[in-house]
């Protein structure tokens, strides 16, 4: 059970994500902010096979809705606060979690054969998600060279901070030579005269992808009902 | 009228964005379709800026002032110096696939291509294999399998065999030549060692410093009449004996803190290529016991993949073992913070620019230095490299070759006692391996344990330890 999820399709991946969004806009009291955040929940705990991962997100979305139930608070709306920190979970929660399993080369197959986007533009699409995921990869390997270099982090908070901020600017440099680099190796691979571009795998919709996709759009439409009910 | 295969350049002359003077001036150079020829010259020769011309990105990605014609008729392939620039794809099989799929074939031909391709450089972990598991040496493979999938017209290797052993570099080249013969494609391949790729040309061509040619002959005349002037230029002349390592001031690398031996103890580790869609686990060292000693080089040697750079990274505590540990040095490096750390360690990571931070050479050799408060000669360093006259470049517009200068002397500017040199002779010319080779046994001489993972023959030949790795075994 905790492995299907792997086995979906990049779209259906993709469509939990924007059910979640759209769902999240029925969002408008506790009951239904409630409902939607369970359900999401739920569905975390019987379908993913790792819980660090989701986790990590919940964490990650959580700051930003952390920050809203706050202003909402200040600005004197306190009952509304938490309406308005559960709408940013369901909102941006359940994509961040599925877009982590989409393979960037799948999700190209699918967009541009199933859904007939322009091939050029996919493929660069597909080299660029390609050039985040190995991030992590330069990310480290810039760290180390750092600390060797003696310009690590101490044990001062506000260091750190900083030397997050300086790596966070090295990374930014590095990707924008490493995109002028990779521009060139992707034209030298014939893709400066790519018109009629074809594509190594088929897009094909198994059964588990029909399930996917409908367990997707009850998950988001769970807010909407929620809402209707009470 | 251009034919698929020919290369024109006429009064070719670029000038990179933020460089005074151009890198090519003038140089007139035509090959005819099928020719197969191979362009030499010392480092910063303007080598990789003519391979760049050859695919169209002088003046459209990369920014700067180009003149002159610059024609090339058909499909061109390149595999860059940098390998890892050229992955587009998560797995292999796909990335392979790349090319093919831009020539808009059919699926079957599409998957026989990439097999074969994948066939022929000896990658053999399955079309599922994730590209983030892959070593130096192993993405250079990859990036050839992807041009050799795309059968071009023009195939244009930029040092496609500086990462690999001389097994893995013999059969990429045999790779390279079968394909070409069978599909008559015309090959231009940069390479500092000439040597081995002359039986495979019919033609050399010899760029100086300036961009200038200075011999465009024959494989056989050039071997026979230009041994001599070449080799002195900084031309890898096949024949010649390995240069002598060029002599430096001991003080100029003398350990401020003479470390002990290090050793390895049954040390395992485990590197990890995760994502959510799964996790491979490489094991890159397994149960491996290695001693490197102060006054010694040691080698680390053996096949791409074979955990070379682990281990090298290893000793000098910037990653963590599975199992088993490093002794010698206490506080243990690993454990350290940063500035501590860099006391005793330099490192010259196997991509150069991972490690620059500054807006100039000159401030660049002396970041460590300065933070961690010793004194260093700048301009003595510079000018033992060959790096004086960039001493106001920009780091990142630096050549390969003189990147990876650069990255030895940030490495050693501030004398530590643990000096740990990953690949630190890729790209160099005769002249600046010698600076290099020269630097690393001052540093052993004077007291440094010195540790090196590399390919070169000659600067294996210069250690006094070797310690062969095979698939992340002691051999």
């Amino acid at each position: 059970m905790r492995q299907l999820v792997v086995r979906l399709n990049p779209l259906v991946l993709v469509s939990f994500g924007f059910a979640s969004l759209l769902g999240s806009f029925a969002i408008r009291d506790l009951p239904s902010a409630v409902a939607g955040v369970v359900a999401y929940a739920v569905a975390a705990v019987i379908f993913l096979p790792s819980w660090r991962y989701p986790l990590a997100c919940l964490a990650l979305c959580g700051v930003s809705a952390g920050l809203v139930a706050y202003s909402a608070w200040r600005l004197g709306n306190s009952d509304h606060a938490p309406v308005a920190a559960m709408r940013i979970l369901v909102l941006a929660w359940p994509g961040a979690v599925a877009v982590g399993f989409v393979d960037p080369s799948r999700l190209g197959d699918y967009v541009a054969q199933g859904l007939r986007v322009p091939a050029r533009f996919v493929a660069s699409f597909v080299a660029v998600l390609q050039r985040v995921t190995s991030m992590t990869t330069t990310w480290q390997q810039v760290d180390r060279t750092r600390r060797a270099r003696g310009l690590g982090p101490g044990r001062n908070p506000v260091a750190v901070v900083g030397h997050a901020g300086s790596m966070t600017f090295a990374m930014l440099a590095s990707s924008l030579r490493g995109a002028s680099r990779m521009s060139i190796a992707m034209d030298a691979r014939g893709f400066a005269t790519a018109q009629r571009r074809t594509w190594a795998e088929p897009a094909p919709w198994s059964r588990l992808d029909v399930v996917g996709l409908a367990v997707s759009v009850a998950l988001g439409a769970v807010p909407v009902v929620a809402r209707l009910l009470t | 009228m251009t034919s698929a295969g020919e290369v024109r350049l006429r009064g070719f002359t670029w000038r990179p964005l933020g460089r005074r003077l151009p890198v090519v001036s003038g140089l007139d150079l035509t090959i005819g379709p099928g020719e197969r020829v191979l362009l030499a010259g010392p480092s910063g020769a303007g080598k990789s800026t003519v391979l760049h011309a050859l695919v169209g990105a002088l003046g459209t990605t990369l920014s700067g002032e180009l003149s002159g014609e610059v024609v090339v008729g058909g499909r061109v392939g390149l595999v860059p110096q940098q390998p890892g620039d050229s992955v587009v794809a998560e797995r292999i099989g796909r990335d392979v696939a790349f090319g093919p799929e831009n020539v808009g074939l059919d699926r079957d031909e599409i998957w026989r291509r990439v097999d074969r391709s994948l066939e022929a450089v000896g990658l053999r972990q399955g079309r599922d294999h994730p590209t983030a598991a892959l070593s130096g040496g192993e993405l250079q493979r990859l990036s050839l399998a992807g041009v050799l999938a795309l059968e071009p017209d023009v195939v244009l290797l930029d040092e496609p065999t500086s990462m690999l052993d001389e097994d893995h570099a013999a059969s990429v080249r045999e790779a390279v030549a079968r394909n070409v013969a069978d599909s008559g494609a015309t090959l231009v391949v940069v390479e500092h060692h000439l040597g081995p790729w002359l039986d495979l040309v019919d033609r050399v061509v010899v760029l100086d410093a300036d961009g200038q040619v200075v011999a465009d002959v024959d494989p056989v005349t050039f071997a026979r009449d230009h041994t001599t002037p070449l080799g002195d230029l900084g031309v890898w002349m096949p024949g010649l004996p390995a240069p002598q390592p060029l002599a430096m001031d001991p003080e100029l690398v003398r350990p401020e803190r003479v470390l002990p031996e290090l050793s390895a103890v049954d040390l395992d580790v485990v590197l990890r290529a995760r994502s959510l869609r799964g996790t491979i686990e490489t094991r890159a060292l397994h149960g491996v016991d290695a001693r490197i000693r102060p006054g010694q080089v040691t080698a680390l040697t053996g096949p791409s993949g074979a955990g070379k750079s682990t281990l090298l990274a290893a000793f000098g505590g910037l990653l963590g073992p599975t199992t088993g540990r490093i002794e010698g040095v206490e506080p243990p490096l690993r454990r350290r913070r940063s500035a501590a750390l860099a006391a005793d360690v330099g490192w010259v990571p196997q991509v150069p620019e991972h490690g620059f931070v500054a807006g100039t050479v000159r401030e660049e050799v002396a970041v460590t230095a300065g933070r961690i408060g010793r004194e260093v000669d700048v301009d003595a360093l510079l000018a033992h490299l060959g790096l004086d006259a960039l001493a106001g470049a920009h780091p990142y517009r630096l050549s390969g070759g003189e990147q990876r200068r650069l990255s030895l002397l940030t490495a050693v500017a501030h004398r530590p006692g643990l000096l740990l040199l990953d690949e630190p002779t890729v790209g160099q010319d005769r002249r600046t391996w010698a600076a290099v080779a020269g630097l690393a046994t001052a540093a052993a001489s004077a007291g440094a344990v010195v540790a090196t993972s590399t390919h070169d023959r000659d600067l294996v030949a210069l250690a006094d330890e070797v310690v062969a790795l095979e698939a992340g075994v002691r051999r």
